[in-house]
């Protein structure tokens, strides 16, 4: 790509080529030692025998029999489906939620700045402090939710993240509630390139609000929330995290999510082969699910040309 | 409000203008009601370090308590390993931030503003890198910072930290934004390309540098997953996993635990304070680039 501004002939420094690498050279070493090496490692990792502490057998090519062991191991199959239905809340969750509150914040109102303060704060606050404090008001015996919903005459409320059944979108909440801002300034932003005279033509032609919104607000907007739908998504998979903070996969393993089943694997049980195939195999379905949701965007995305 | 209807030949301008001041007063409230819930947790996280536990028990809600307890912050600040957890967070921030304004902006300076072969290509290769999850290199990395001696370091976060695309990309955006004749100027002038890099273009570049910093203190602070894996020793640990085990220590004591925790957010707290704008500011240019 040709700059304009370069292209007045002899204003070119002729040593421009061997400067621009020497320049990028030390990122791309870092890079390629701590980002691309790793990858290629990890990939032959799953292919090899490295599944105890003292690498036994470490460098013995086994093929797939590491993506076998996945296959056939119960627990973390049903480890990949809760994390699909993790990242179906979570996305959807996160998306809705963050375009409410957008759409909310972009109405005329007072103490707009305090406001906005206020919702930020979530999302630069440290996962561990988050945890103390929903853990304890969440507790199911005498943390305070539950003592004020029995003060309401429950007798027996939920156990929220000690629950079988609430753990998991407990932990979705908690992600939710601590990452929407993000999406929200990001479609504030996007609601307010909207252009005016849009809104009134919609107007003087006798739209409603509702109208306003779905045939010329929405649609001027969906390029960014596709954005955020995609790095969501992504988002959705990197758990780790909440999951190990929150419930550590329980009670049971009814929040067992695969990022949390491949960490204990690598790292408590030192099996890194079978860990690594597991890391494949995500991989591989996250690429699937991009390349479905770039596949699927003319059917709702709008670009302006 | 632009959809309200107009009964009767004469516009009663007065009683709109009270209706509509009536109604952007109903909206702020329940979005204050709204801000207020969000917070929420946090506020009772700040209430309950200034409580004993058993008041923290017989009375969650009253948030300021008749006489502030301060004993669980006496016990923070006597905690034999929560201060050298607050350093060695500062620590590993400072140098990350550091290597980043030093090696991105170098490395975006030539993608942005010097052409030489295989510039779009090396770019889009590290674009593409992007969509490789963390989870998908971390074993190959656990074994290899054993391999090379760094793990269980404070090198072993800030290291691999120091090189990241996201920012790369970040700061190509911007630096092609700075008009081009002022490189052709300097360099008329007799100046070499790395003085162009170090005396005009970064000077210029310190909004995007601070917002850089501003984000890298921010992720780097609150990251949970490589202090957990990367580092074993207690006393060489992040802020984060240091809360986690105090969270233990304290037990049953969740006045003392509410305690660390806003002791841990209190630093990213005030930094946000002071920045919110260009927080607010990179966040909202990410969604639109992309």
């Amino acid at each position: 790509m040709k700059r304009k501004a370069h292209s007045g002939k002899g204003m070119i420094p002729k040593n421009e080529g061997r400067v621009g690498l020497l320049f990028v050279l030390p990122f791309l070493l870092g890079f390629l030692l701590f980002n691309i090496f790793p990858l290629v490692y990890q990939i032959v990792l799953s292919l090899t025998n490295f599944n105890t502490l003292d690498g036994r057998n470490a460098s013995t090519f086994v093929g797939l029999k590491n993506f076998i062991s996945v296959f056939r191991d119960p627990i973390a199959l049903a480890s990949y489906l809760r994390t699909f239905v993790y990242v179906l809340v979570f996305v959807c969750g996160i998306n809705v939620a963050g375009l409410l509150v957008a759409l909310a914040l972009h109405r005329e109102f007072y103490g707009k700045r305090i406001v906005t303060t206020l919702i930020l704060i979530p999302y630069v606050s440290n996962i561990v402090a988050v945890a103390i404090v929903w853990l304890f008001l969440f507790n199911p015996f005498d943390g305070p939710v539950n003592k004020l919903i029995k003060l309401m005459g429950v007798q027996s409320p939920p156990y929220w993240f000690g629950g079988v059944n609430g753990s998991l979108p407990m932990i979705a909440l908690v992600a939710v509630w601590h990452n929407i801002a993000f999406q929200t300034i990001v479609i504030l932003a996007a609601l307010q390139e909207v252009p005016k005279e849009l809104h009134e033509a919609c107007t003087i032609d006798g739209g409603s609000a509702l109208q306003r919104f779905v045939n010329v607000t929405f649609p001027l907007i969906t390029p960014a929330l596709f954005f955020l739908v995609v790095t969501s998504t992504f988002e959705a998979f990197a758990n780790y995290s909440y999951c190990r903070v929150l419930t550590n996969g329980g009670p049971g393993n009814s929040s067992r999510l695969i990022s949390l089943n491949i960490y204990q694997q690598a790292f408590t049980y030192n099996r890194y082969s079978f860990a690594a195939a597991q890391t494949i195999l995500l991989f591989i379905v996250i690429l699937l699910l991009t390349r479905l949701q770039w596949k699927g965007q003319n059917k709702w995305v709008y670009y302006q040309m | 409000m632009e959809g309200t209807e107009q009964v009767g030949l004469l516009p009663n301008v007065g009683d709109h203008r009270h209706l509509r001041v009536l109604r952007k007063a109903l909206v702020s409230f329940l979005l204050l009601a709204f801000a207020l819930t969000m917070v929420f947790p946090l506020l009772f996280m700040v209430s309950s370090s200034f409580k004993s536990n058993a008041e923290v028990f017989e009375k969650p809600f009253e948030f300021f308590p008749e006489k502030p307890y301060l004993e669980n912050y006496n016990k923070i600040f006597h905690n034999e390993y929560y201060f050298r957890w607050y350093v060695n967070s500062v620590i590993v921030v400072v140098i990350t931030v550091l290597a980043r304004t030093f090696l991105v902006t170098l490395a975006a300076y030539a993608f942005s503003r010097l052409r030489f072969r295989g510039r779009e290509g090396i770019f889009l290769g590290l674009l593409a890198t992007m969509m490789i999850p963390y989870d998908t290199t971390i074993v190959a990395r656990f074994l290899m910072y054993k391999y090379i001696g760094i793990i269980d370091t404070l090198w072993a976060i800030f290291l691999p930290a120091t090189f990241d695309v996201y920012f790369i990309f970040m700061m190509r955006q911007f630096l092609r934004g700075i008009p081009f004749e002022l490189s052709e100027a300097a360099y008329i002038d007799g100046c070499n390309h790395f003085r162009i890099y170090y005396r005009i273009i970064l000077p210029l570049a310190v909004p995007a540098l601070l917002t850089m910093a501003l984000f890298t203190f921010i992720w780097v602070w609150n990251d949970f997953v490589n202090p957990y894996v990367f580092i074993s020793s207690i006393d060489k640990q992040l802020v984060t996993v240091g809360l986690q085990y105090f969270q233990g220590r304290a037990g049953a004591n969740y006045a003392l635990q509410m305690a660390g925790g806003t002791f841990g957010v209190l630093f990213p707290l005030i930094i946000f304070i002071f920045s919110q704008k260009s927080f607010v500011q990179g966040i909202a240019t990410s969604g639109l680039k992309g």
